[in-house]
């Protein structure tokens, strides 16, 4: 028997509201885990980023669209090795409209060129060039819509009004998890022959494989150089970047998530503190005896700092073991299959489940310091007075 | 645990011009007024009085759990008046044992556990800690129940266990504020029994605070203390 052990024990004499005060931890450092997860998940985009790959866009804003002859001008500058272009058609399934996933408008062969990591077996994606309706599919956007090859599909078009039909001439899977596997790529010449001519020839942005990955900076600023004396001037930047400038509302929206981490903690150390300091309100006649037969305040506080640390660990800790699988074979898999591009990796980091586990015990001992001062500074007297 | 061996009985508390007083807002209460008593090692004394007279008062000083306002305060050797919150939480360790009218066991643990408690302040090692809190249960006759929890024991059964704890370090003096208040007559005869022995057979000095005559009965000397002062 030790101090530890009783404060251990202490923490069962209630044991709805210890229960539902470590219920309070572990869901914290769940959710905790998780928000810091989508947060460092779309910070590392860039490590996970091709660095032999640029991107390109009207300089004023990712919905402004560059001629599609800029594509060819780049292709041509000295340092590059494909080019595609693509432009964002904004298309659903008319069965089902709230299910989001991208639908893309390229050009095919200088796709599979500039993302390599697309792959698809050698006859689909021949196939793929040969059919201006085809369309090449994600395999968990496939697997999500039933979709097989062969299948003719319609899409409603949001952007680009109407209905589209395409016919599913292959599946593709990625070898990297940077490049979703939820998109319907199709022909851009598809879509542009049924413009009306004042939206013809525009592409969103375009995409550029270089020779030489330290060289990215001066190309891209070579790029920019090249269209500034145009109408329309172009900015190009990493492919991360370009992740980051087209969810630019996104990256608001992720500080506010941390910001939302952070003060969901800081609730959950108000709580325990608040169970911790109800505790020692009801033992105070306890401490008060403790205090009689000798002990020191610093022991009444070990009492109530150990109570805390507890729940602290055994909060944190079922939040660990529910946050890992839950984030790891659960929603992180859903993000990367669906936003891969965004959210390469969406796993607990082991420095994150450390950092979280370490912060519910840190936050519920520092919740604790006011009671176990409180606690540890009782009069005996005045303790025992209130005894019966 | 010492035995009487029938020796001389020497001043083991004694207190000269001890006075104590509290205040309540701006007014200044005198609960005890320049008191002068002597208890000798291995007596067995009652304190008596109406409520307020200052009787909890002095239980609580001999017990070094307050310090006087003025006067001189000697238990068990150590001059109590000017020691530390420190200094006397280690006296009381070392010296006093305390029985509650209300028990204050601890839920959570067990009989033996509750004994053992004030076990944890010395450097004994667990196995020695475990024996001498059987130990102290076999004197009070609980062997039988060391892994009861307080719920699971009566009143006078957790006030056996509240002794065993207030013996178990082996102290010269037990103080013990109304131990049979809470009890039926035939449970409190048991513990005044019990008190009796300890007294008797391992010469306890034993200060009580108690309302009861019949308990004021069993000790040998009783002061009776009305308004702050020890009446004659």
């Amino acid at each position: 028997m030790t101090l530890t052990s009783i404060a251990a024990r202490n923490i069962g004499r209630n044991k709805l509201r210890t229960g539902l005060t470590v219920a309070v931890v572990a869901i914290a450092t769940l959710f905790f885990i998780m928000l810091r997860t989508v947060v460092w998940s779309w910070s590392s985009a860039e490590e996970f980023a091709k660095k032999d790959r640029i991107a390109t866009r009207h300089k004023i804003s990712f919905v402004m669209q560059l001629p599609k002859r800029y594509a060819e001008e780049i292709a041509q500058m000295p340092g590059v090795s494909a080019v595609s272009y693509n432009t964002w058609f904004g298309g659903k399934d008319p069965k089902d409209e709230k299910d989001f996933f991208a639908t893309i408008a390229t050009d095919p062969p200088g796709l599979l060129k500039v993302y390599s990591e697309i792959k698809a077996p050698e006859d689909q994606k021949q196939a793929w060039l040969a059919d201006r309706r085809g369309a090449l599919i994600g395999d968990a956007l496939a697997k999500r819509k039933h979709w097989k090859v062969g299948d003719k599909i319609t899409l409603a078009g949001s952007i680009y009004p109407g209905n589209w039909d395409f016919n599913v001439s292959g599946i593709y899977t990625t070898t990297t998890t940077n490049v979703d596997r939820s998109t319907v790529w199709f022909h851009w010449d598809y879509m542009n022959e049924s413009l009306p001519e004042r939206r013809k020839d525009m592409v969103g942005w375009i995409v550029t494989n270089i020779n030489d990955a330290s060289a990215s900076g001066s190309i891209s600023k070579a790029v920019d150089a090249k269209f500034d004396d145009r109408d329309l001037q172009t900015v190009t930047m990493s492919e991360a970047a370009l992740s980051h400038s087209f969810l630019g509302m996104f990256a608001t929206i992720l500080k506010a998530i941390n910001v939302v981490s952070i003060v969901m903690i800081a609730i959950m150390g108000l709580i325990v503190g608040n169970t911790i300091a109800m505790g020692v309100r009801e033992r105070t006649n306890e401490y008060g005896v403790l205090r009689a037969i000798g002990f020191l305040p610093k022991h009444i506080a070990q009492f109530v700092l150990g109570e805390a640390v507890v729940i602290g660990v055994v909060g944190g800790g079922v939040g660990l073991v529910l946050g890992y699988p839950f984030v790891n074979y659960g929603v992180g898999r859903f993000i990367e299959e669906n936003m891969g591009q965004y959210f390469p990796q969406f796993r607990v980091q082991p420095e994150l489940a450390a950092f979280a586990f370490g912060l519910a015990v840190l936050l519920a001992l520092v919740a604790a310091i006011l009671p176990a001062r409180q606690a540890a500074n009782l009069q005996v007297v005045d303790s025992l007075r209130r005894v019966g | 645990m010492s035995e009487n061996n029938g020796g001389g009985k020497s001043d083991i508390i004694v207190l000269s011009k001890v006075g104590k007083s509290f205040w309540r807002g701006k007014e200044r209460l005198d609960v005890l007024k320049e008191l002068d008593l002597t208890m000798k090692e291995g007596s067995f004394e009652a304190l008596m009085g109406p409520s307020g007279s200052g009787k909890s008062t002095l239980l609580n000083l001999i017990a070094g759990l307050d310090v006087p306002t003025s006067g001189s305060l000697k238990v068990a050797g150590s001059e109590l008046s000017h020691m530390t919150e420190g200094d006397r939480a280690g006296f009381r360790a070392a010296n006093i044992g305390f029985v509650f009218q209300t028990y204050n066991l601890m839920p959570v643990l067990t009989a033996v556990e509750n004994v053992e408690l004030p076990l944890l302040l010395t450097k004994l090692p667990a196995a020695e800690r475990r024996k001498r809190a059987e130990v102290a249960l076999k004197v009070v006759g609980l062997e039988g129940r060391m892994g009861h929890y307080p719920r699971q024991l009566s009143g006078g059964q957790e006030q056996r266990v509240t002794i065993a704890r207030a013996i178990v370090t082996d102290p010269k003096i037990i103080v013990a504020d109304e131990p049979t208040g809470d009890l039926d007559r035939e449970s409190a005869n048991d513990i005044l029994n019990l008190l009796g022995k300890l007294n008797k057979e391992f010469n306890k000095t034993i200060v009580m605070v108690t309302h009861d005559p019949a308990a004021a009965e069993r000790a040998t000397v009783c002061h009776r203390l009305d308004k702050g002062a020890l009446a004659l």
